[in-house]
């Protein structure tokens, strides 16, 4: 019995990434039928952060350090979080389109099919500037981390820091546009929010804020470890400890973002037609 | 002519209507636009708490942050969808049939659309003032020259908004470019960190683009850091990048026009 339970749950696993993979690559697929949208999204993802990269170098041209922070711990910072920003353009996009869905009703055949309706409203688009954001966020991280005269030893570090940053990035950004099966609107504002806020704040060190900020930060909506911790930790601004809190931050978005989204379309009574 | 002018007001009222009917907006645009302000806020007060960098101290970066909030509150906040899906969606074929110039009607609509914004950047600015206790302007001219200044972002805002628009006769979605004008504005434009801090090389290519009047200009008059000939020195160039932006406008949409695809039928 617990051999087919078991069998059954890596079957479900198995088809459930299988879906999410074939829906990605159709998305795929359509991007390269419109070369210009793509050159103009991903070139507009490389300018924020090309742009977010010539700030830092104009502020550190004046000042040695912004609250004890270095100009190549900041980068790293900008490029940490944006990776992780880029990534849910390019892993679960569609999440933008709930409000737009709950809406119009088209949450309805999403759920007569055999695949979690989550998994299938995350696919239905891919941010082509997810491939700028990623690819100019990574070259500032690597900069930043060579400046910062990190070395190979604490590349595993950095690994688990990326893959947590992803996780709780697209968690955070799926719970606040779920949002949306309740206050209904075509606009995820408050995903939106979220992300503009973090990309104001979540680029300089908590240690600027009040107390409060760090607080919400840290414990109420966990953005400060997509980036903050980790490099923290890494450059020896925190202590090591802090890092056992962001696999657990991952964790945490992730069930809350899956709760949110269930919770939801129990609430959801379509568009009433 | 009083026809005209009673066509772009009615364009005008329309819009900014129907933008003050999305009342959430106005919530959003605050919390958006002062979290931004804020953290410049903390950042700046850390910097500066020692004494003036390039120029600027705590007591004018408080201003500066301020006015950059005000024209990135009315310029960002702008219906500038409007007239991309009227493009992207082929509207734009029935209103090449009326009898209204199509660039005059989307001005007149934008400039209703940003009027909407004004409540936002009044609570804003209350706001900001008591919790920050700016310095006012550096004289009565100086304050006169800065509302000059911010009356000219409206045209200013048009033009460069319209001409990247006008891109979508060639791609199928908007955001992107969107977001490669707001990109390059709130850089150049002063936004994210003053002018003065860049070097001369990185300032001269600024001061050849549009983008510093939106918030190096009515900053550097509202804080004297020119003086009354500067000011209007400064203002003739922007109302000269608000005119050129008009005629180039025409010039590009005329070729543009071309390209219009307009689906289903």
């Amino acid at each position: 019995m617990a051999d087919t339970i078991a069998r059954d749950r890596s079957l479900t696993a198995r088809h459930v990434g299988g879906v999410y993979g074939r829906a990605l690559v159709a998305q795929i697929r359509a991007i390269t039928e419109y070369p210009a949208d793509f050159w103009v999204m991903a070139s507009a993802g490389v300018m924020w952060n090309l742009l977010q990269f010539a700030f830092l170098t104009v502020l550190f041209a004046t000042v040695p350090d912004v609250a004890g922070w270095s100009y190549h711990e900041m980068l790293l910072l900008s490029g940490l979080l944006s990776v992780a920003a880029g990534s849910t353009a390019l892993l679960c996009d569609g999440v933008w389109s709930t409000g737009q869905m709950v809406l119009k009703g088209e949450i309805d055949y999403r759920m007569t099919r055999p695949a979690p309706v989550v998994v299938q409203v995350a696919t239905t688009h891919i941010g082509m500037q997810g491939f700028g954001e990623v690819a100019f966020g990574l070259v500032m991280a690597v900069y930043g981390w060579i400046g910062a005269g990190l070395g190979l030893a604490a590349a595993p570090v950095g690994v688990l820091a990326l893959v947590c940053a992803v996780v709780i990035e697209c968690a955070l950004v799926t719970a606040f546009c779920a949002v949306n099966f309740w206050i209904k609107g075509p606009m995820s504002n408050f995903a939106f929010m979220l992300i503009d806020l973090q990309n104001s704040a979540m680029t300089m060190p908590l240690g600027l804020f009040p107390s409060g900020v760090r607080i919400v930060t840290m414990f109420v909506v966990p953005v400060a470890f997509v980036n903050f911790v980790p490099v923290a930790v890494l450059t020896g601004h925190l202590s090591g400890w802090w890092l056992v809190g962001t696999p657990l931050a991952a964790l945490a978005a992730l069930l809350a973002a899956v709760g949110v989204f269930r919770l939801g379309l129990r609430s959801y009574d379509s568009a009433g037609h | 002519m009083s026809h005209a002018f009673a066509v772009d007001r009615a364009f005008a009222t329309v819009a900014f209507k129907r933008r003050l009917a999305y009342k959430t907006q106005w919530m959003v645009a605050l919390v958006l636009g002062g979290g931004a302000m804020l953290v410049s806020m903390a950042m700046w007060r850390y910097l500066l708490a020692d004494g003036a960098l390039s120029g600027y101290d705590w007591d004018s970066m408080r201003a500066y942050i301020i006015i950059g909030f005000i024209t990135a509150t009315v310029v960002f906040g702008a219906a500038d969808w409007n007239i991309a899906d009227r493009i992207l969606d082929g509207h734009i074929a029935v209103d090449l049939t009326k009898p209204v110039d199509f660039q005059r009607a989307r001005a007149a609509e934008y400039i209703g659309s940003m009027a909407s914004t004004v409540p936002t950047v009044v609570v804003g600015v209350i706001g900001a003032w008591l919790l920050f206790d700016p310095p006012g302007p550096a004289s009565p001219t100086a304050g006169v020259l800065t509302a000059a200044s911010f009356v000219l972002v409206f045209p200013l805002a048009f033009g460069i908004t319209y001409m990247t628009v006008l891109v979508c006769f060639w791609t199928k979605r908007y955001l992107g470019v969107m977001w490669l004008r707001e990109a390059l504005l709130s850089f150049f434009s002063g936004m994210m960190i003053p002018l003065a801090f860049m070097p001369s090389w990185l300032q001269a290519i600024a001061w050849a683009l549009p983008f510093p009047h939106f918030t190096t200009t009515p900053a550097a008059i509202y804080l004297g850091h020119v003086d009354t000939a500067g000011a209007l020195g400064l203002l003739a160039a922007e109302a000269a990048w608000a005119v050129g932006l008009w005629l180039g406008a025409r010039l590009v949409f005329r070729r543009a026009v071309r390209k219009v695809t307009v689906h289903g039928g």
